[in-house]
């Protein structure tokens, strides 16, 4: 009986949470509403780092425009699936999508052109690179909300030092300066390979840093148009001097990403790393290197400067029945978009927004990263829908084997097979 | 302990009753031999080998239990010590296991930051909606397959357990449009109803392997006495096997509770779960490592006093399967 009594209380028990949760489940504790029908209110998708960004403008968007802005914020690596789902659906849950460069060429189709807000004042004021890569098939889809590129963090104290100053210009000839051009970075990664430092990092993980060279090299990266351009010179040139770089930087080269780079300089392991301007920022307070990071723009090879920016746009997909309010958010972020430099990350897109502020303390990668942004050499990402999948299946293993001590010029001409048979 | 001791080391009084006469093995014995007299005896070497046996075998399982608890325990111990630690410290180079100074910033962060209590009422909804859906399907569906045993229920049974084999991104998109056509996106009982597909046939599963330990002679003894087929069921199987209803529960509930996939595609602003949250620490721009494990601490403390509070249900439950037959 005493069991009998114990199941009819966990039934009892079990019968009220299930009434409870079935009764909240009707709207769920997040929030009122989940598609941005409502008259004023916009629901924006976003990536979780993205979120930081634009909730200033949510607030002054707010204000101007009387818009409420829910935020949707996903982790980067369901993001992709998230959209992929809701865009063949046909039924969004959002009206502003804020999308990776390069996603776009794969959701073209799903998003609205917004050519009237790239006016002509617009198109001045975003970096060249960006306003070409925002342009698909003759429309405007995106509105660049924040972007980033590559730039030169260094150990500004190692690089004062009396002592390596008289040694490096002894050893090398000139003065020990923050590197513009692939040769001084060389020798300035050899010098202060020493005493268990490592001049600089070398990341097999990840394939922007070497298309980055490639860019500086004088070639478009991987595609020209519709030619596969992979195993031309500047390619073979650009990884066999980021493959020379090994030997002055921490073992185990091919597992090295972004994070590992960063925690590597972070922790005072590394004198210098090629790395996106918004880590200058977010280098903790208590780290080794707090207080003693200087920054450089990306070096430059025989193309001048060049860096791969790392763009989101917002765009407004076709399956939103809230277009208007859609674009009055966009607007507002453009507007405003000084403000995502206050934020966390503390990045925008308009170049008068990082001018701004690039004199102010705290804010020294901005210079260095408007002038590596308006490189001449300075190029987007191939547009192709199959962009992912080639880096993922054949960039990133190809520089995981050049950097293990594989052959460059094979490694490139089998590359080059392989995305020619993946674009077939 | 106590047990093995009075086993090997025993009374004087007990191992007079174990022990023989004589023999060159019965060193420092004798006067308790002699003591046991005329009572059973047994092979003085026999029960030495046996209990040097039974001695290497325990400490054999201790040192396997060890390691087990080692494997299983590490990483959420790790992730306990990175969640006390400073952000530095989280990315140390190498990595160290214990904070070099312990903070409590990180859970002040993870708390602090919007969403997180609605998700975490969010879980626990789509949890308990799911968790009860599964028991009301699974136990019936599991008596009937067990008690008529018919070809269908049979060929049911395997298609539960194919159902499981289909990998979920296979049915999330496609179970994420059809709630949006039911109007039913982005709310807490659409994802219940897709955990279910989860958990329906494990739960089935199990449940059809504790009905199946239950003797049908008690119902046909309640029978006897004027139960019905249900009011048996009711009376005298499900208090039977509430041990395994325990347990089926917990892993329905855990099955929710964790799952990701089919939260990340189906929630958006009313009912995003911790899951989901939990992995918004991982951005393009970084992983806040310090947040993460404070926010993946707390949201394991719920599932452990489940655990722990249904702790001997599930040992019974588990038990009523072992004994079968």
């Amino acid at each position: 009986m005493s069991t009998r009594t114990t199941i009819n209380r966990f039934a009892t028990i079990g019968g009220l949470c299930t009434a409870v949760a079935l009764t909240a489940a009707g709207c769920g504790a997040g929030g009122p509403t989940s598609s941005g029908s409502a008259a004023s209110t916009v629901n924006v998708l976003v990536e979780a780092g993205g979120h930081a960004e634009l909730t200033g403008v949510a607030e002054q968007c707010k204000k101007d425009a009387g818009i409420d802005v829910n935020f949707v914020e996903l982790p980067y690596d369901g993001m992709f699936n998230r959209l992929s789902s809701e865009f063949s659906s046909g039924n969004v849950s959002f009206d502003v999508a804020a999308l990776d460069s390069v996603w776009l060429p794969s959701f073209k189709d799903a998003v609205q052109p917004i050519d009237e807000l790239f006016t002509d004042e617009a198109k001045k004021d975003i970096f060249p690179a960006l306003v070409k890569e925002a342009n698909v098939d003759g429309h405007f889809i995106g509105m660049p909300a924040w972007t980033n590129a590559e730039i030169i963090l260094y150990r500004k104290d190692l690089f004062e030092d009396p002592q390596n100053k008289a040694d490096f210009k002894a050893k090398y000839g000139y003065d020990l300066a923050a590197p513009t051009t692939w040769k001084q970075y060389q020798e300035v990664s050899e010098f202060f390979t020493k005493d268990g430092m490592y001049g600089t990092d070398v990341k097999g993980g990840v394939e922007t840093e070497w298309l980055a060279h490639v860019l500086q090299a004088g070639s478009p990266m991987v595609l020209d148009g519709n030619d596969v351009v992979i195993d031309n010179a500047a390619h073979k040139e650009a990884l066999d001097f980021y493959t020379s770089l090994a030997s002055s930087a921490p073992p185990g080269a091919a597992q090295v990403d972004w994070a590992a780079a960063q925690n590597l300089f972070n922790q005072g392991k590394t004198a210098m790393t090629r790395f996106w301007a918004h880590a200058y920022r977010q280098i903790p307070k208590d780290a080794p290197v707090a207080g003693k990071v200087g920054t450089a723009p990306m070096i430059g090879g025989s193309a001048g400067i060049a860096g791969v920016p790392g763009p989101w746009y917002l765009t407004v997909p076709k399956a939103t029945k809230n277009t208007e309010n859609a674009k009055k958010f966009i607007k507002c972020a453009y507007d405003h978009n000084d403000l995502g430099i206050q934020s966390s990350l503390g990045l925008a897109s308009r170049i008068s927004a990082f001018e701004k502020y690039q004199d102010q303390p705290g804010y020294e990668s901005f210079g260095p990263l408007i002038e590596t942004l308006n490189g001449k050499a300075t190029g987007t990402r191939p547009a192709t829908e199959k962009w992912q999948q080639i880096v993922d299946t054949v960039l990133v293993p190809l520089l995981q084997k050049a950097v293990a001590g594989g052959d460059s010029a094979a490694l490139l001409a089998d590359a080059k097979k392989q995305i020619q048979d993946l674009l077939k | 302990m106590s047990i093995a001791d009075s086993r090997l080391g025993g009374t004087p009084a007990t191992e007079t009753t174990l022990l023989p006469a004589s023999g060159a093995s019965r060193k420092g014995h004798g006067s308790q031999t002699a003591a046991g007299g005329g009572k059973r005896r047994r092979p003085r070497h026999h029960a030495e080998g046996l209990e040097a046996g039974k001695r290497s075998t325990r400490t054999l399982l201790w040192i396997l239990l060890a390691i087990a608890m080692v494997l299983y325990g590490f990483p959420f111990l790790y992730l306990l010590f990175t969640s006390f630690k400073t952000p530095i410290d989280t990315i140390a180079v190498p990595p160290t296991i214990l904070p070099k100074d312990w903070t409590l910033e990180n859970y002040t962060n993870a708390l602090g930051r919007s969403g997180v209590l609605a998700s975490f009422i969010n879980s626990t909804q789509t949890a308990i909606i799911s968790t009860a859906l599964s028991l009301v399907l699974a136990v019936p569906a599991a008596y009937g397959i067990t008690r008529y045993k018919t070809p269908s229920g049979r060929v049911f049974i395997m298609a539960a357990l194919v159902t499981r084999m289909v990998p979920p991104v296979a049915i999330g998109i496609p179970l994420a449009s059809m709630m949006a056509t039911a109007g039913l996106a982005d709310t807490p009982i659409a994802l219940s109803i897709a955990h279910t597909t989860i958990s329906l046939p494990l739960s089935i599963w199990l449940m059809s392997s504790f009905f199946e330990a239950v003797p049908q002679d008690l119902e046909e003894a309640a029978t006897v006495d004027g139960c019905s087929r249900l009011g048996a069921l009711w009376r005298v199987v499900i208090p039977v096997v509430s041990g395994g209803i325990a347990v089926t529960a917990i892993f329905a509930f855990l099955a929710s509770w964790n799952e990701f996939l089919f939260a990340l595609l189906m929630t958006a602003i009313r009912s995003q779960t911790t899951p989901v949250v939990i992995a918004n620490f991982q951005t393009q721009f970084g992983l806040d490592w310090g947040s993460m494990t404070a926010l993946a601490a707390v949201y394991s403390i719920p599932v452990i006093l489940l655990t722990l509070l249904l702790q001997r249900k599930i040992v019974a439950g588990m038990t009523l399967g072992a004994v079968k037959g």
